[in-house]
């Protein structure tokens, strides 16, 4: 019957199509290829020019000639907080990915990356981390569930040109906090630009409230065994936001744009549109990489701090962790790699030079300035081993290293970090952008909402 | 072979219809697949799969999930009312709420005549009328991301801005723009009307044009003069469409997210927070995993109040729509 | 049938003061509609080649230092705008087919082979047009994530399907063809799938050509529902990525890469003008 036979055909094209659509979408990564290879998919920044990308490669292949049986496959990953629950949930997320330190604890508590605890144990430098930034990636009792691959602290970046536009000396930049306005005023008198800007969206206006409460001397919570204090209604918060405060309204210092985050802060201070601002020691790189910063220009001091005991620099870095849904043998594979591939050339001769050799000969920069992730000595060793292959101005940079290892390096808040700096960001915003923001208000707020997210959990 | 089929028809018919009566046809499966009724279902199966995975069951999810403490990872917990206690209780939903109202009333302020005087001017162009509307359009077709963001660029609010630029150029100081909570909802609003403008208008102007011809001779004969012809005959007539578009616009802007997303991120201070980017918050802004209960709670509160606003819309302007 | 007017008559045509007005209200119009419509999409391509310091420093001038072609050619390859010009491109074309496809199957099932359960079939489709989009995206965005889609296209192509304005606009097309030419061929022996296609199919292009400017444009526009289901930047499309492109290029590359974003939505305008034209027209009279 032709009715029946052309609905017969329908159904076989319908079918065939729904069974052709469910084995694509289904099609994941299986955990063994067919050679009983492991297989480990590890991340690639995404982005990256052929020169880096052709080093991984390289080291990819130098590692599975090393671990035959062990597959690597790169994948482009880059660390979004809003995508990962979906990732791991969705089980796209590569076997072994990078994480700031800001979100390290938070997925401990909650189990999302693997206990890799005890394989770290078993590396031979497991012993050495720097105590502080190793309690970024462990668990409460002590116990390593990410590993710590790069640390570094908050400093004041400053545009040298614009300081030499502006009659200062770019040697000689600000060393306190007052120092630090009259420079900014200077700068914006003299050549128009912002002389001092603040990042204040998407989380960032949180952290750098933060960073600067902790220069005054001031916290944000207080840990008191399972009980935790939001401690933002303090002098020292009030201090900083009554500073921002002045420079922004009474000294008109710091230009006409407010929104700013990590990205595109970066990109106005490589524009030459902003005099200093605050940030992470180590952004060299991506400044001069992806937002085409002259490498004249750049110039960087410590962060100024207040004249207090508890006065300190906030920390941060990255910790290299393991999908909470791989195997056993997909974990032991990742945690080779991430020996291999993170923390060998952090202590072994061979791997520094090779590692700062293929960083150089790709264009991008070796000897930005960064915190031991083990001891000094170790740190101080590697810095002589690819001391040929620096290619970031050092002189430039002599106001921040010279005294970075003298500042007191505070961990970030442990507890619900990214919300309290998301309560933040508003705060910040306000002062910036309502002349009549009332900060004693404002802070208060806060607290109360932050103290309410930490008594939820 | 088709034969002419006005003529096969009438024909056809006259020729079964005398048919000697039939005991009735027990509805079996069998009958069924030979009366093509298996065809129609699989030429349904594509719109049924993909509605019921993708619409029918994801909507009975979210009010399932209303009431639930959801994560990705552990199984679903029954929370009764909960989420929609927190959500009510939230400082920032009410902030949220009066942003939302905000951008509708300014989007209706500004949006909603502007297309239409530009409708009713078109309309009497006489020469190169394509190139009003593709002009009018072309803001239409550029994606919305680049639009934004390209805006973004222009609402830079140093003294040069391009849009601080154009100002100062006649003499008009640099705005704030996106940086001050008293300018950036209505720099959104701005944007955001560029770039809808246009298709509103090619609506307005086919409607325009379907004006019979009769009832402007007729005002015409009464001595109407032209602003009375616009006023008696021309709004009258586009009266359906109007009250489409006015109840169209606010469910549109009710659930803004890409202006205030790509703009401002919810800034400064809050300003720009509207109900969606509330709810994107809640569900997805979180690293550690969202409050996805909290999320469709407001989303079905959202849903019931336009719902609630369309009814009570559609039933006072009932009368005046049967035009 | 009296000859086409609008508001003005011939007569109200001949008054000098009338025409002057017009004429005028129609210059300012133009004036405005040129500055607006093609303002800025003049001023992005002119930015495009301008290098960033004095795109920074003197926005409306033209090239006072000089052209920077290299901006085009750095954001086409470093930044790589060809491959997220693709990724839209396949988002693009695989949401339009899918749209089409259950369109004109159901539109077809629902109108030519009018099965007995059409009504309640017909209000259940409709009725998730009052349902506003937010609902969805929550719950819809949890199957996606079950059903393991996240970072495949199928999870932008499938929930596109899910359109029941696509299925109201072809349905009453459908209705609108005459049932003769449906009766003989089906005296001729033609199964529902001939019907379909053959009979049915080509005389629909119309509706296929509106529903089609639809579907391209919607996907080309979208960016919430990528953003969250697509996360990895390699599969990620224009309206994605750009975003994200911003915070680590330079601006003279990145305004290269907004205008290089451009040009393929405003030529296919500029091309089928009628179509979109007339399609956003269309669908504004299916709304009324």
């Amino acid at each position: 019957m032709r009715s029946l036979r052309s609905a017969g055909l329908l159904a076989v094209v319908a079918v065939t199509t729904a069974v052709a659509a469910t084995l694509t979408a289904c099609s994941g990564d299986s955990q063994d290829n067919a050679d009983g290879k492991t297989v480990v998919n590890v991340t690639i920044d995404p982005g990256l020019e052929q020169g880096a990308i052709d080093a991984f490669e390289a080291r990819v292949a130098q590692f599975e000639s090393a671990n035959s049986t062990i597959d690597i496959v790169p994948k482009e990953y880059k660390w979004e907080g809003t995508t990962f629950t979906a990732q791991l949930a969705g089980g796209t997320l590569p076997d072994v990915f990078t994480v700031p330190f800001t979100d390290g604890r938070g997925l401990i508590e909650r189990k999302q990356i693997a206990d890799i605890s005890g394989l770290v144990a078993g590396l031979p430098y497991a012993e050495k981390f720097n105590e502080n930034i190793a309690r970024a990636g462990s668990s409460d009792d002590g116990r390593i569930w990410a590993v710590p691959i790069a640390a570094y602290g908050q400093a004041l970046h400053y545009n040298r040109t614009l300081f030499t536009q502006a009659g200062l000396d770019p040697d000689d930049p600000p060393s306190s906090w007052d120092e630090v306005r009259s420079a900014a005023r200077q700068i914006a008198e003299r050549t128009g630009q912002a002389g001092y800007a603040q990042m204040t969206s998407g989380n960032t206006g949180g952290w750098m409230l933060v960073t600067l409460a902790y220069a005054m001397g001031g916290r944000a919570e207080s840990i008191d065994g399972d009980r935790a204090t939001s401690t933002i209604d303090t002098p020292e918060m009030a201090r900083v936001l009554q500073t921002l405060r002045t420079m922004r309204w009474d000294d008109n210092s710091m230009g006409a744009n407010f929104l700013y985050e990590w990205g595109t802060i970066n990109q106005d201070f490589a524009a030459g549109r902003i005099g200093m601002h605050a940030s992470g020691g180590g952004n060299y790189g991506s400044l001069t990489a992806q937002n085409a910063m002259k490498p004249e220009d750049y110039g960087v001091t410590v962060l100024p701090l207040a004249d207090d005991a508890d006065a300190g620099v906030l920390g941060g870095g990255t910790l290299a962790a393991v999908n909470a849904k791989a195997s056993d043998a997909v974990r032991a594979a990742a945690v080779k790699w991430i020996d291999f591939y993170y923390m060998s050339k952090l202590i072994t001769e061979e791997a520094a030079v090779l590692d700062a050799k293929t960083t150089a000969d790709s264009g991008q920069a070796v000897g930005a300035p960064e915190l031991p992730v083990f001891d000094k000595a170790t740190f101080d060793q590697r810095q002589r081993w690819i001391s040929e292959y620096v290619n970031v101005p050092l002189e430039q940079m002599t106001p921040y290293t010279d005294e970075m290892f003298d500042q007191p390096l505070i961990p970030e808040p442990t507890r619900s970090t990214q919300e309290v700096y998301g309560l933040l960001d508003p705060v910040v915003q306000a002062v910036l952008t309502d002349r009549d923001a009332d900060v004693s208000a404002l802070l208060r707020d806060a607290e109360a909402q932050a103290q309410a997210l930490l008594d939820r959990r | 072979m088709t034969t002419a089929p006005t003529v096969a028809g009438p024909a056809l018919a006259t020729a079964v219809a005398p048919r000697p009566p039939r005991p009735r046809r027990r509805r079996t499966p069998v009958t069924w697949v030979r009366g093509g009724g298996l065809g129609t279902v699989l030429f349904l199966l594509p719109m049924l799969a993909v509605f019921l995975v993708f619409s029918w069951l994801p909507i009975v999810q979210a009010v399932v999930m209303s009431v639930q403490e959801t994560n990705l990872v552990t199984a679903p917990v029954f929370v009764g009312l909960d989420n929609f206690r927190a959500v009510l209780a939230d400082p920032l939903l009410w902030t949220a709420v009066r942003n939302t109202l905000w951008f509708a009333f300014l989007a209706l302020l500004i949006g909603y005549p502007i297309p239409l005087v530009a409708a009713v001017l078109m309309s009497e162009v006489r020469r190169f009328k394509g190139l009003y509307s593709a002009l009018a359009y072309l803001p239409v077709v550029i994606p919305p991301v680049v639009a934004v963001l390209l805006w973004k660029f222009f609402y830079d609010a140093g003294p040069n801005g391009v849009f601080n630029t154009l100002l100062g150029g006649v003499g008009l100081g640099p705005v704030p723009w996106l940086q001050d909570a008293s300018t950036a909802m209505f720099s959104l609003v701005v944007q955001a009307t560029w770039a809808a403008a246009g298709g509103t208008m090619i609506i307005y102007l086919a409607a325009l044009t379907a004006v019979a011809p009769e009832l402007y001779e007729a005002a015409e004969l009464d001595g109407a003069s032209v602003w009375h012809k616009v006023w008696h005959v021309t709004l009258p007539q586009l009266r359906g469409v109007l009250l489409i578009t006015f109840v169209l616009q606010i469910v549109g802007t009710a659930q803004v997210f890409l202006e205030p997303f790509l703009f401002t991120g919810g800034g400064p201070a809050n300003s720009t927070t509207t109900i969606l980017l509330l709810i994107y918050d809640y569900a997805f802004a979180n690293s550690l995993g969202g409050d996805y209960g909290a999320a469709t709670a407001l989303s079905l509160m959202l849903a019931v109040v336009l719902a609630v606003f369309s009814a009570i819309y559609f039933r006072l302007t009932r009368s005046w729509s049967a035009g | 049938m009296s000859t086409e007017r609008g508001v003005l008559s011939a007569f109200d045509w001949r008054r000098p003061r009338v025409r002057r007005t017009a004429r005028a209200l129609h210059g300012v119009l133009l004036t405005l509609l040129f500055v607006a419509g093609l303002g800025p999409m003049l001023w992005l391509a002119k930015a495009a080649v301008t290098p960033t310091q004095d795109t920074l420093r003197e926005p409306l001038s033209l090239w006072p230092n000089g052209v920077d072609f290299a901006n085009l050619a750095t954001a086409w390859t470093r930044v790589q705008i060809d491959r997220y010009f693709l990724n839209t491109v396949w988002v693009a074309t695989g949401s339009w087919l899918t749209q089409l496809i259950v369109a004109t199957t159901a539109g077809f099932a629902l109108s030519v082979l009018r099965p007995r359960y059409r009504g309640a079939l017909t209000a259940v489709v409709l009725a998730t047009l009052f349902v506003p989009a937010v609902v969805l995206l929550v719950p819809l965005y949890l199957t996606v994530v079950d059903l393991s889609m996240i970072n495949t296209f199928w999870a932008v192509w499938l929930p596109a399907g899910a359109n029941a304005f696509n299925i109201l606009l072809v349905q009453r097309f459908f209705d609108t063809l005459p049932r003769e030419v449906f009766e003989a061929a089906r005296v001729d022996g033609a199964g529902p799938l001939r019907l379909f296609w053959s009979i049915v199919l080509p005389m629909s292009r119309p509706i296929l050509g509106v529903v089609s400017v639809f579907a391209i444009i919607a996907a080309w526009k979208d960016f919430l529902w990528p953003m969250l289901v697509l996360p990895d930047p390699a599969v990620q499309p224009l309206s994605v990525r750009l975003p994200a492109l911003q915070r680590f290029v330079e601006l003279d590359v990145f305004l290269a890469a907004l205008a290089i974003s451009t040009v393929v939505p405003v030529a296919l305008f500029l091309v089928f003008q009628r179509l979109f034209l007339n399609g956003s027209a269309l669908g504004g009279a299916v709304k009324g």
